[in-house]
């Protein structure tokens, strides 16, 4: 199951860095939102997806049998990750709204204007 | 106690400037704020350097498992320093942007940076670090795009694209490195690693995304692009805060961890370190001299200071650690005041082309001496501040036997003070050119309500006068940083001040 997941983060991470290399702001904003979630869940896969220790639990005994359980910390990481990207998103696209209507324009090449000749 | 306040003291400003949004006294109370916060960083610097360390567990949790914030001499010095920073530039806001901005919560915002710089400099806890940065990184995104003009938007975009990057690739790092050790305090990673006889091999990938996440938030040699692109956007005043602050954080983080962890695999990043300060050097130094806009050549060279400060890290002598901690200080003051200085150029002439300008010193003589002050403390001459960090960093660098980089950072040196007379030509001396070669274009609106007191100048005299100070009177200055180097060079003492149960505060 590991092998699948980190398979599917690589392809994430290269459909991310596809969009990236795009000329349109929206494909870059795609991408940069790909990529945020490909980094969760390599946070949530370096947990360990089942039979990982649970983290805060000294005694041996007890932490044996809570052995089917995962390590529920890297969970409430991404939860924090999450919201931080949620709150990201909402700004970068309004920040792509406001750029579109000053300059009508999609194209990354366009954004020399302040780039000196 | 005193070592969440400089956390909280932004967060209640940051409510009360939310709810009073329509209060029209807000300036004053951010200055208010402000001023408390320096008084905070005062109480704390004098208790750090009493006990050597301070720390508290949030929430009562035991290290490693709750947040810890600590502070050491290093970051307590740092702490002070952008609350200086931090002090001049809300000082000079008040004039400096209009009031348009203001009621769309600029001081919110500065605040909300403010925040995040005191939660990045007291972190104990890597996540922990992560967040702080969002937090510092998020109110930067709205103050680069904040006024909605068009050459703002071009760059805010640039700035948040490129940032954004980082903070996965520091993320990213985070995830692999908790996999592995199970753990993200910093002092226990740092002691998990102590007990490895070499650093095992599945731990580099997390360590070299962390530091390339760093390296971009740093603005070091290959991963600097976004600075020069997105800081002539914004008012003067937010580059002024975001030059003072932004980068450094980076570079302090860096300075953490490298001392922390990344110290014990030397043999692999000393050299690396090294080569990438002399780059960072040589490309800012050398691209700044080519530019023809007054906050380009200062953005290019926010590139090659940095530099100069990751030479010390990439030393690892205490004398070159010192020098770095020294420099970095330096620089965020001198670097926010050459930017002030900026402003109030914009201010007057309404560009900052060089080109254009002209008889500036002859118009406001004053402004030229905070100006001269600032920049040559950057070249460094004596007895600027500036000069004692180069001699410290330079004379480490040849203690410890790394000529090539000493020699570079002379020679960038060189080059410094060659761009800094080049601003001081262009924009000071010269007669303003009769036919203009390229066409004026504002790019920012002012407040100009009448004020009893000329906010602009005395928070950059303020600034001009303090890196006199510490330039002539170094020796208590060189002495703090020296002991903060020697703790830094020695992780054991942080490891155990942190995991040491019974000492509770």
């Amino acid at each position: 199951m590991e092998l699948v997941i980190a398979l599917f983060i690589g392809l994430l991470y290269a459909s991310g860095v596809y969009l990236l290399l795009r000329r349109s702001i929206v494909k870059l904003i795609l991408g940069v939102f790909v990529i945020s979630n490909a980094t969760n869940l390599i946070i949530f896969l370096s947990g360990g997806i089942t039979r990982s220790g649970v983290s805060f639990i000294a005694d041996e005994a007890e932490k044996a049998s809570l052995e089917t359980m995962t390590d529920p910390l890297p969970q409430a990481l991404i939860l924090t990750a999450i919201v931080i990207g949620l709150g990201i998103a909402a700004y970068i696209l309004a920040l792509k709204y406001k750029y579109f209507e000053t300059t009508g324009t999609h194209d990354l090449d366009q954004l020399s204007k302040t780039d000196q000749k | 106690m005193i070592i969440a306040l400089p956390i909280f003291l932004p967060l209640a400003f940051m409510i009360f400037a939310f709810l009073f949004r329509h209060f029209h006294g807000r300036e004053y109370v951010a200055i208010g704020a402000a001023a408390l916060n320096l008084l905070i960083s005062v109480f704390l610097l004098i208790e750090v350097n009493t006990d050597g360390m301070v720390k508290i567990q949030m929430g009562d949790w035991p290290a490693p498992f709750g947040i810890t914030l600590i502070a050491d001499r290093f970051s307590a010095l740092m702490v002070l320093v952008s609350a200086i920073v931090f002090m001049a530039t809300m000082a000079y806001s008040i004039q400096s942007v209009d009031s348009r901005r203001k009621s769309f919560g600029f001081y919110l915002f500065s605040f909300g940076i403010l925040m995040g710089v005191n939660g990045s400099f007291l972190a104990g806890d890597i996540f922990n670090l992560y967040v702080w940065f969002e937090v510092m990184l998020m109110a930067s995104f709205i103050l680069m795009s904040h006024g909605g003009e068009r050459n703002q938007l071009e760059g805010a975009i640039k700035y948040l694209i490129l940032n954004l990057i980082s903070s996965f690739f520091f993320v990213a790092g985070i995830g692999l490195l908790y996999g592995k050790l199970g753990t993200l305090n910093m002092a226990d990673i740092a002691q998990k690693l102590m007990s490895y006889e070499t650093m095992p091999p599945e731990l580099n990938p997390a360590f070299i995304l962390i530091f390339v996440g760093f390296a971009i938030k740093g603005a070091l040699a290959p991963f600097f692009f976004w600075l020069p692109a997105s800081y002539h956007t914004p008012p003067p005043v937010v580059t002024a805060l975001f030059a003072g602050l932004l980068t450094k954080v980076g570079i302090y983080s860096l300075i953490r961890f490298y001392t922390l962890f990344l110290h014990q695999n030397s043999e692999f990043w000393q050299p690396l370190i090294l080569w990438i300060a002399g780059l960072s050097m040589v490309i800012g130094v050398i691209t700044a001299t080519s530019q023809f806009e007054f906050r380009k050549v200062l953005s290019f060279h926010i590139i090659s200071q940095v530099g100069y400060v990751v030479m010390g890290l990439g030393l690892y002598t205490v004398a070159g650690l010192a020098g770095a901690i020294f420099f970095l200080a330096h620089n965020m003051i001198s670097k926010t005041n050459a930017f002030l200085v900026a402003g109030y150029v914009h201010r007057q002439k309404g560009t900052l082309n060089l080109k254009v300008l002209g008889d500036f010193y002859k118009e406001h003589p004053l402004w030229a001496i905070f100006f001269f002050i600032s920049a040559f403390s950057l070249a460094g001459l004596p007895p600027l501040s500036g000069f004692i960090g180069k001699y410290l960093l330079i004379k480490a660098g040849i203690d410890a036997q790394q000529l090539g980089i000493a020699f570079t950072a002379l020679f960038v040196g060189f080059f410094t003070l060659f761009s800094m007379v080049k601003i001081w030509m262009e924009v000071f001396w010269k007669k303003t050119p009769e036919k203009q070669p390229v066409p004026i274009i504002k790019t920012a609106l002012f407040d100009d309500k009448p004020v009893y007191i000329n906010w602009m100048t005395w928070s950059s005299g303020a600034m001009a006068i303090i890196i006199v100070l510490t330039g002539v009177f170094a020796t208590p200055v060189v002495d703090y940083c020296t002991l903060a180097a020697e703790s830094l060079m020695k992780p054991s003492e942080y490891i155990n001040f942190v995991l040491n149960h019974t000492q509770e505060l």
